[in-house]
């Protein structure tokens, strides 16, 4: 199916679009618009951006929503969706301290890819990673 | 932020409900942690930056989930000299607590973690790059001792 969301993705919504290929929709198409743009092509669902269902709520990134969302329950999973609210969101509580370097990183992956859809690509591999690396770490405790 | 017309700024105007209480605080906190400055008792305000706009883009979308009102403007200030003094209230803010932190490493037992955590959170809020903080940043790497001191 189709998915649309802002056009200059960052560190929330390649974890998204990662969480979509790997997780919901292996055969995802994704559709990008200018920030604001209205209305929203018909057709596609959209994410992370304000006002939809998959997006912020009670102070969570969309990642989080979509776990919520997708009834997605496992415990790398939510420890991604905390690094993400935290590098994505000015959060009271930091408990995750590589959360504004995978902010960086997000930005940096934008910044060098030629559109946004080479950057979910790329983006994809930083989760991959990250959830190798965080899944090998939950086994060994 | 182009020079000519001046600096662009992200303005916040909003209303929640009175209860519950945390409601209000929670917005409160946000904004504060952003590093907005409350102008007048009436508007939050921000300089306008691609992260500044998401950030409270997002914080409107939760005040109408907590039941509020918000909206979020863009404006230039139009009087001379009036941009200057909204800067630096901004850097006087930020200044105020990099002096904290380096009159704090003056002191024989100085908490090191506890000082460059507040050097983060404050580097945050550092929008228009205090030569304070380059400073407290060398400071902080001294008192670490070690090969580079």
């Amino acid at each position: 199916m189709k998915w649309v969301t802002w056009e200059q993705v960052g560190v929330d919504r390649m974890a998204c679009a990662w969480l979509i290929k790997n997780y919901l929709d292996p055969q995802a198409e994704f559709l990008f618009v200018p920030v604001g743009a209205k209305p929203l092509p018909q057709g596609a669902e959209p994410f992370d951006i304000p006002g939809v269902r998959l997006s912020h709520h009670r102070g969570h990134a969309t990642f989080h929503t979509m776990l919520r969302a997708y009834d997605l329950s496992d415990p790398t999973l939510e420890r991604i969706a905390r690094l993400v609210d935290e590098a994505d969101v000015v959060q009271e509580v930091a408990l995750e301290p590589a959360a504004p370097g995978l902010d960086l990183i997000c930005r940096g992956i934008r910044l060098i890819s030629p559109d946004d859809w080479v950057a979910l690509q790329r983006g994809g591999l930083i989760y991959d990673a990250l959830y190798a690396q965080l899944h090998a770490e939950t086994s060994e405790g | 932020m182009e020079q000519a017309q001046g600096r662009l700024w992200v303005l916040l105007v909003y209303k929640v409900p009175r209860e519950p209480t945390s409601s209000r605080a929670y917005v409160w906190r946000k904004l504060k942690k952003l590093g907005a400055q409350l102008i007048h008792d009436a508007v939050w305000v921000l300089p306008a930056t691609a992260w500044t706009r998401e950030q409270l883009q997002w914080l409107s979308v939760e005040i109408s989930e907590l039941g509020g009102e918000a909206l979020l403007w863009e404006s230039r200030l139009t009087l001379n000299g009036q941009e200057e003094s909204l800067v630096k209230l901004f850097q006087a803010r930020v200044d105020t607590v990099y002096q904290e932190i380096l009159d704090e490493l003056e002191r024989e037992e100085a908490d090191l973690i506890a000082l460059s955590r507040k050097y983060q959170q404050v580097r945050a809020q550092d929008y228009f790059q205090s030569p304070l903080g380059t400073l407290v940043r060398t400071r902080l790497l001294i008192a670490r001792g070690g090969y580079d001191a």
